[in-house]
């Protein structure tokens, strides 16, 4: 390593650990922070996707690629990563225990946001979101990498999953049948939550029932998030959820269809807000299939019939 | 004077597609999006388009004449663009996939599924190229130089996707759904991938060059020209010039794009269509989890495949305007009927083997794929028995 380079990594450490990753939440790094912060050699960064190809096609330099389908969720069970195979992966991709991991992706953030949240369950610390993903870095036309990138294995361990981050399907009865003082928000269209439809256009209809969970709010997840596909300002979505009566005072239990979109709006809640939130990935695919459950459905679809 | 200008028409015909096709090129990439995707499809799909036409890259009429004369300089064209794309494909997939044993496929790569409806469809399609005089690549720039049986064979072939997704569930559940997929750098790494197909290619080389008979016509492509359009438009360039120039684009679209297909935007219209006759089943099990020349309902009117193909036909006008060899004609009744009939036979096969000689035989092959192999094995035999038959018709 030459003296320059030398002085100018300690430059970019110094940079990254003086200047504000985000103006408004430390959960959250500006793309301009990101690019001042590749060579860094504390900050690892991850794509999660939901397109294949997407990250293969050109990735943020020096990222990996992780994939929901297989890497984020357990193959066999329906659940989340399994914590052996989730710490290996960690591992794999160079995450170690004093690791800043940024998080980023395709859709708005929302599979990065499923990866936040398993982060979490997992204990690992200094996780972030790159506001904005995929969309803005390409809107702002920072360079991109096409080679994947093989890291240093990392030597993080994870702690054992905290279950106060995930609701189960119990949790969400409990709340419907007002067992629980548990605020529910819906983050999905107004249409899949009204019963209109049973899943967003062009994604297939899982449920045998639509509507939604009794007494949940509706606050659709595309609310919280600017043109550019970054989060508004705290002060907004705070105000935003406050209009729709969640303002932190109860637990909240987010959820949508799989689980994924309602990672986003947890993230907001607990990460942004601070709330006390729970992201139920059984979601209306759990929930809308489930004998016996109470659902609300003001539309009064009727599934299957003619 | 007039006659003078008569004969200078083409040419800026010609030079007004380019053009116009430039234009459009800068136009889609303003596309919100999509647009640098869509303008690269554009462009490549034109590159494609007059390499095709220029080399007369047409897998059955280089493989005519082979059998015919013995005159193999076509099919080499066709081993030296796998030979190239094998290379050129590892060198991509050394980017995309760093480590390939561990069980995963690299991204969007047309590496099929393995079963007797491979063989099937292959072989089915073989044979309508036969039938039909081309496969649905060479139909594509034959439109170009003014072929009306090349638009029969391609309605054909909608007809024939048609056909193909409505026995698509039962082939699917007879023996797709479980067939292997067999990608060479699972079990060789890409080290020895590499070298076995460079091998076995230039094996296939070294044999044609054995068995090849120099036809006693002047050479193709000799360098006399003295002006720019000569040297590319006064004669075909050589074979393995034009499989060359395939391989780079191939390597290339995939880079950035896709594998390089022609069926997919066919196969959508058809599947379009039919959806919306209600004549197809409400769904078509597995087929949209396959990679190779994928089909979809159609939403918008400018995919990715369609621009690529809209560009290749637009290109290979233009480069038969600019030689000379834009000839429209008419075919006769025989000869409609063939097109057609051929066109529905390419279509079926194309469908149930995921792809034609571009999607399935080129992109597979250059890919590492067992899918690839065995569609040229089971395609040259449906050819063969194709040629043969027409063959003893004639006689």
């Amino acid at each position: 390593m030459s003296l320059r380079t030398l002085f100018a990594a300690a430059l970019a450490a110094l940079a990254a650990a003086v200047a504000p990753a985000h103006a408004d939440s430390p959960h959250l790094v500006s793309t301009e922070w990101l690019e001042k912060n590749l060579s860094n050699p504390k900050v690892r960064v991850i794509e999660v996707s939901v397109n294949p190809g997407v990250y293969e096609r050109g990735h943020i330099p020096g990222a990996v690629n992780v994939r929901w389908h297989s890497d984020l969720v357990d193959r066999v069970e329906r659940d989340i990563a399994k914590p052996e195979h989730f710490q290996a992966l960690l591992r794999q991709s160079g995450v170690s225990q004093d690791s800043i991991t940024v998080l980023y992706g395709d859709n708005n953030n929302w599979f990065a946001a499923w990866g936040a949240w398993v982060f979490d369950i997992y204990g690992i610390d200094n996780v972030k979101l790159l506001d904005g993903g995929r969309k803005k870095w390409e809107a702002e036309g920072r360079r991109l990498a096409a080679a994947a990138t093989v890291p240093a294995p990392g030597n993080v361990s994870i702690r054992p999953a905290n279950t106060a981050l995930r609701a189960r399907l119990a949790d969400v009865v409990a709340a419907a049948r007002k067992e629980a003082n548990v605020a529910l928000v819906d983050i999905r269209s107004a249409d899949e939550f009204n019963g209109k439809v049973f899943a967003p256009p062009g994604v297939p209809e899982l449920a045998v029932r639509a509507g939604h969970v009794p007494g949940a709010v509706n606050v659709t997840w595309s609310r919280l998030v600017a043109e550019d596909g970054t989060f508004k300002p705290v002060a907004e979505i705070r105000k935003l959820y406050a209009d729709a009566g969640i303002d932190g005072r109860k637990p909240i239990i987010t959820y949508c269809r799989i689980g994924e979109r309602s990672s986003h709006s947890w993230f907001a809640l607990r990460k942004l807000l601070g709330y006390d939130v729970r992201n139920y990935d059984g979601s209306w695919t759990e929930y809308g299939n489930t004998v016996g459950v109470p659902i609300s459905n003001p539309a009064g679809t009727v599934w299957g019939s003619t | 004077m007039t006659v003078a200008l008569r004969a200078r028409l083409p040419g800026a015909a010609a030079v007004l597609i380019g053009a116009a096709l430039a234009l459009a090129g800068f136009s889609l990439s303003e596309v919100p999006g999509d647009g640098r995707i869509l303008a690269f499809s554009l462009a490549s799909g034109a590159l494609f388009g007059l390499v095709l036409q220029r080399s007369r890259f047409c897998f059955y009429c280089v493989t005519r004449d082979y059998l015919q004369v013995r005159d193999a300089r076509g099919l080499l064209g066709i081993v030296t663009a796998l030979a190239l794309g094998t290379i050129g494909y590892h060198a991509v997939f050394g980017a995309f996939l760093p480590v390939p044993q561990g069980g995963q496929l690299p991204a969007g790569a047309h590496i099929g599924p393995v079963s007797w409806v491979l063989v099937l469809g292959a072989a089915v399609f073989g044979l309508g190229m036969a039938v039909s005089g081309s496969c649905i690549s060479a139909h594509l720039y034959r439109l170009g130089e003014g072929s009306l049986a090349s638009v029969l064979a391609l309605l054909g072939a909608v007809a024939g996707f048609g056909l193909g997704f409505a026995s698509w569930n039962f082939l699917y559940l007879q023996a797709i759904q479980a067939a292997p997929v067999w990608w060479l750098p699972h079990y060789l790494g890409y080290g020895g991938s590499l070298l076995l197909q460079v091998a076995v290619l230039a094996a296939v080389a070294a044999w044609l060059l054995r068995r090849h008979r120099q036809p006693g016509t002047a050479a193709a492509g000799s360098m006399r020209s003295r002006r720019l359009s000569e040297m590319f438009f006064d004669a075909r360039w050589p074979g393995f010039a034009g499989g060359a120039l395939v391989a780079g684009i191939g390597v290339l679209a995939y880079l950035r794009v896709a594998p390089l297909g022609v069926t997919a935007e066919l196969g959508s219209l058809a599947r379009t269509l039919g959806a919306a006759q209600g004549w197809l089943p409400a769904r078509l099990e597995g087929l949209d989890t396959f990679a190779g020349c994928a089909t979809a309902v159609k939403e918008t009117l400018l995919s990715r495949n369609g621009v690529f193909v809209g560009g290749l036909v637009l290109a290979s006008l233009a480069s038969a305007l600019a030689a000379g060899e834009f000839r429209p004609r008419l075919p006769s009744a025989g000869q409609a009927v063939r097109a057609v009939l051929g066109g529905v036979l390419m279509g079926w096969g194309a469908l149930v083997a995921l792809g034609c000689t571009v999607g399935t035989l080129l992109s597979g092959i250059m890919a590492a794929a067992g899918s690839g192999w065995v569609f040229a094995l089971a395609c040259g035999g449906g050819l063969w028995v194709g040629w043969r038959l027409l063959a003893s018709r004639a006689d």
